[in-house]
């Protein structure tokens, strides 16, 4: 089996659901399983990935109500080195240097990004559908910055909290359909649902931190059922059956004349008339 | 270095040992010492295969050991031989043990010093790695990441400089005995040293590869100086997972330490002021010695690093004309081990790749793989672009001029002609045939047999007995 070539460079960009009114009310429910816990999870993952390979690189981005925020790498960054403020005091122990840097960067952030939104109204959904395009776009500028000869491998891991909302549902088809022109190894994607909260760094570590090529060498969870009900158009309600747009494919629950995305036309369908056919008698000899 | 008697020539062929082999050839214990530092153990983690990394991140943070049968059903059925490859590895190593579980079925447990030194690495808590010159203060004297690329550059470069044989270029006694035992060079009895057919191959490498190469050999070294092998070995892989920029303080470091690290300044992995800095700058060629240590892996591995010169400057054309954008004499000296210059101008050479300049080079013990590996790595950008990034003939081309050389096989032998009779002739051939096994060639129409050195003591005794009948 050969080893992972140096010209490939593999990126991983988490999006971590980090709506205060849902994380709050979790706050509630469930104390000992809370946002700071599942940051925790989620930067032991990160670490693990970049310990990897050298050439491995990470990227977090935290969906809020009303903003998508990278939690790492920072703006200011030379371009995909870990490397902050030189100046920056280390840990102070025995945590590989790079891996010190992003922790307290992630750190120092998320609070930033908590402590300034404020926060109206009670809904629990955030704009998911909006990280993961900031992460396509993210995924695409690190692919045409690489260096000449070097190939790149990239995935994208949602952290979900909050239950779905079919609100965003065009935004979400959307966005997936970006994806899977962008990157084919969107179809090799992976979900779970995780039972037991407190446990979420092993999870992470054990089912999402193989690359695709080991994905196909271990035995992962089987797929889950999933819900393809497409929202209609017009309300945004989950529909079994509908009407389909022969233009645009935009899909409604009611006819109409005219469809509201492209604005075509369509005819009434009238019942066919038919006409009745006359019998052969046959001859009876 | 290892020597192949290859068909009665003598070829030196360089070897170099990756990571893995080389810690596999070092006893138990110093390994278990070895894996009490952090950086060691994520130096040994980023150079197992794939599946192996995932085996040891799921056990890293288990205190229990898992049944053996649990840990072969995490693969599906088409991978069971890599999970045993993953297997032997991770026991070659000593990263995990077998030990048996309440029940008496067998456990595997990870190695609990590399355990604990790996989730250090991962997590925090334990020491640091070293003192980070916090306490130093601001560097008034700091120097950029360029001038630490140009100043690696230029101490590697003299190293390499010196083995070319260029005057100007001076190393210190330590550095050119090194060289000598490493077998790159050899010396004649209070000659200045002399290049060797292994010096040649070790020119052609890339950057990283060279430097491991060189590490490896210092450290067969370092019983002899009275250095700790454990010690040094550690500090370069620490040296290895360092930020570039960024300067360390030497407090805390042992006497040998302070000593290896002067010779490490000598080859330019670090950058110190004066000989009596308190601090100092790891170059980029010391954070990129773990590129090098996988150097066996693939000859498609680009191995051009940034910053050290080897960024591409060659153009190879259909052609067989070779364009180099360079004007360093070293530069300049290595291609022409293996090609005719033509031409040079204050910014390129255009040399010609022929027969007889690629067969001298093999004459010289330098194999087509190692051309072409030069070729690869030294490839400019605009011919990286394509795939394959040299064409496909010269490639065949340059391989098929080195099979040439070996159309013809020399094997020793003894010539045993005049054989005047046929049936003496016939009746020796059916002696040798029957169970000495040294018959080299035979020709019936002049009645010629040749046989091997070591048959012919008994081909001669049978011989005169024959001689003595008639």
């Amino acid at each position: 089996m050969m080893m992972a070539s140096e010209d490939e460079v593999s990126l991983l960009v988490i999006v971590v659901d980090v709506n205060p009114i849902w994380w709050g009310q979790q706050a509630n429910r469930e104390p000992q399983f809370t946002l700071s816990k599942c940051l925790d999870a989620v930067m032991v993952m990160g670490n693990s990935h970049l310990v990897m390979t050298r050439t491995n690189k990470l990227a977090i981005i935290a969906s809020h109500c009303q903003e998508s925020h990278f939690l790492y790498p920072c703006k200011l960054w030379k371009f995909g080195d870990g490397h902050g403020d030189e100046n920056a005091s280390t840990s102070g122990d025995g945590k590989y240097e790079l891996l010190s840097v992003a922790n307290d960067f992630i750190a120092e952030e998320i609070k930033n990004l908590m402590s300034r939104t404020e926060v109206k109204g009670n809904q629990t959904d955030t704009l998911l559908a909006g990280s993961l395009a900031k992460a396509l776009c993210y995924i695409h500028r690190v692919a045409k910055e690489l260096e000449a000869g070097q190939e790149m491998k990239s995935r994208i891991l949602v952290v979900k909290a909050a239950e779905d909302c079919a609100l965003q549902y065009m935004n979400f088809m959307n966005v997936i359909f970006a994806a899977q022109k962008q990157a084919c190894d969107i179809t090799g994607g992976l979900y779970l649902k995780i039972p037991q909260k407190i446990a979420l760094a092993q999870y992470l570590l054990w089912v999402f931190l193989p690359d695709s090529d080991q994905r196909s060498q271990l035995v992962l969870p089987p797929p889950v059922h999933v819900d393809y009900r497409a929202a209609c158009f017009c309300h945004r309600n989950l529909i079994e059956i509908g009407y389909v747009c022969s233009v645009c494919l935009s899909i409604f629950c009611n006819f109409s004349p005219i469809c509201t995305t492209c604005e075509t036309a369509f005819k009434i369908p009238l019942p066919q008339v038919v006409k009745s056919k006359k019998k052969k008698l046959k001859p009876s000899t | 270095v290892a020597l192949t008697a290859a068909k009665g020539v003598l070829r030196v062929q360089l070897q170099c040992k990756n990571l893995h082999e080389y810690l596999k050839e070092l006893s138990p214990e110093i390994l278990d010492r070895l894996y009490n530092h952090p950086a060691t153990c994520l130096a040994v983690y980023r150079e197992l295969p794939p599946l192996a990394k995932n085996y040891v991140m799921r056990m890293l943070f288990l205190d229990q050991p898992l049944p053996q049968a649990a840990v072969a059903l995490w693969v599906k059925k088409d991978s069971e031989k890599d999970h045993d490859q993953c297997v032997s590895v991770l026991s070659g190593l000593r990263l995990w043990h077998s030990q048996q579980l309440q029940g008496g079925l067998q456990g595997n447990i990870l190695n609990p010093v590399f355990k604990d030194n790996l989730r250090i690495a991962l997590l925090g808590g334990g020491k640091s790695w070293a003192d980070q010159g916090d306490s130093l203060g601001p560097d008034r004297h700091a120097r950029d990441v360029e001038s630490l690329d140009k100043y690696a550059l230029e101490r590697w470069e003299v190293v390499l400089h010196f083995m070319v044989g260029c005057p100007s270029a001076a190393v210190s006694q330590d550095l050119s005995q090194l060289l000598i035992q490493a077998g790159l060079m050899r010396t004649e009895a209070g000659d200045a040293p002399c290049i060797t057919s292994a010096g040649f191959q070790f020119l052609l490498l890339d950057t990283a590869s060279q430097l491991w190469y060189f590490t490896l050999q210092y450290l067969n070294t370092a019983q002899t100086r009275g250095m700790d092998l454990v010690e040094i070995l550690s500090f370069l892989f620490q040296l290895s997972f360092s930020t570039l920029g960024r300067d360390y303080s030497v407090e805390g470091m042992s006497e040998s330490l302070l000593t290896f690290l002067q010779h490490l300044r000598e080859f330019g992995l670090v950058f110190q002021r004066k000989r009596k800095s308190r601090r100092y700058y790891p170059t980029r060629l010391a954070i990129t010695l773990s590129a090098g240590v996988s150097a066996n892996s693939s000859s498609t591995a680009m191995g051009a690093t940034p910053g050290t010169g080897d960024s591409g400057f060659i153009v190879v054309e259909t052609n067989y004309r070779l364009y180099a954008y360079t004007n360093s004499e070293l530069q300049i000296a290595l291609v022409a081990l293996f090609s005719e210059c033509l031409y040079r101008f204050p910014n390129v050479v255009v040399a010609q790749v022929t027969r007889e300049s690629v067969q001298q080079a093999i004459a010289n013990g330098i194999t087509a793989q190692q051309i072409l590996h030069f070729l690869r790595t030294r490839a400019h950008p605009v011919m990286l672009k394509q795939n394959p990034v040299l064409p496909p003939t010269i490639t065949d081309q340059i391989r098929l001029w080195e099979l040439e050389r070996d159309r013809l096989q020399f094997s020793e032998g003894e010539h045993k002609y005049g054989l005047y009779l046929q049936c003496i002739y016939s009746l020796c051939l059916s002696f040798i045939l029957q169970g000495l096994g040294c018959l080299v060639w035979q020709n019936v129409a002049h009645r010629v047999i040749v046989v091997s050195p070591q048959g012919h003591g008994e081909v001669k005794r049978f011989w005169k007995r024959q001689k003595s009948h008639t």
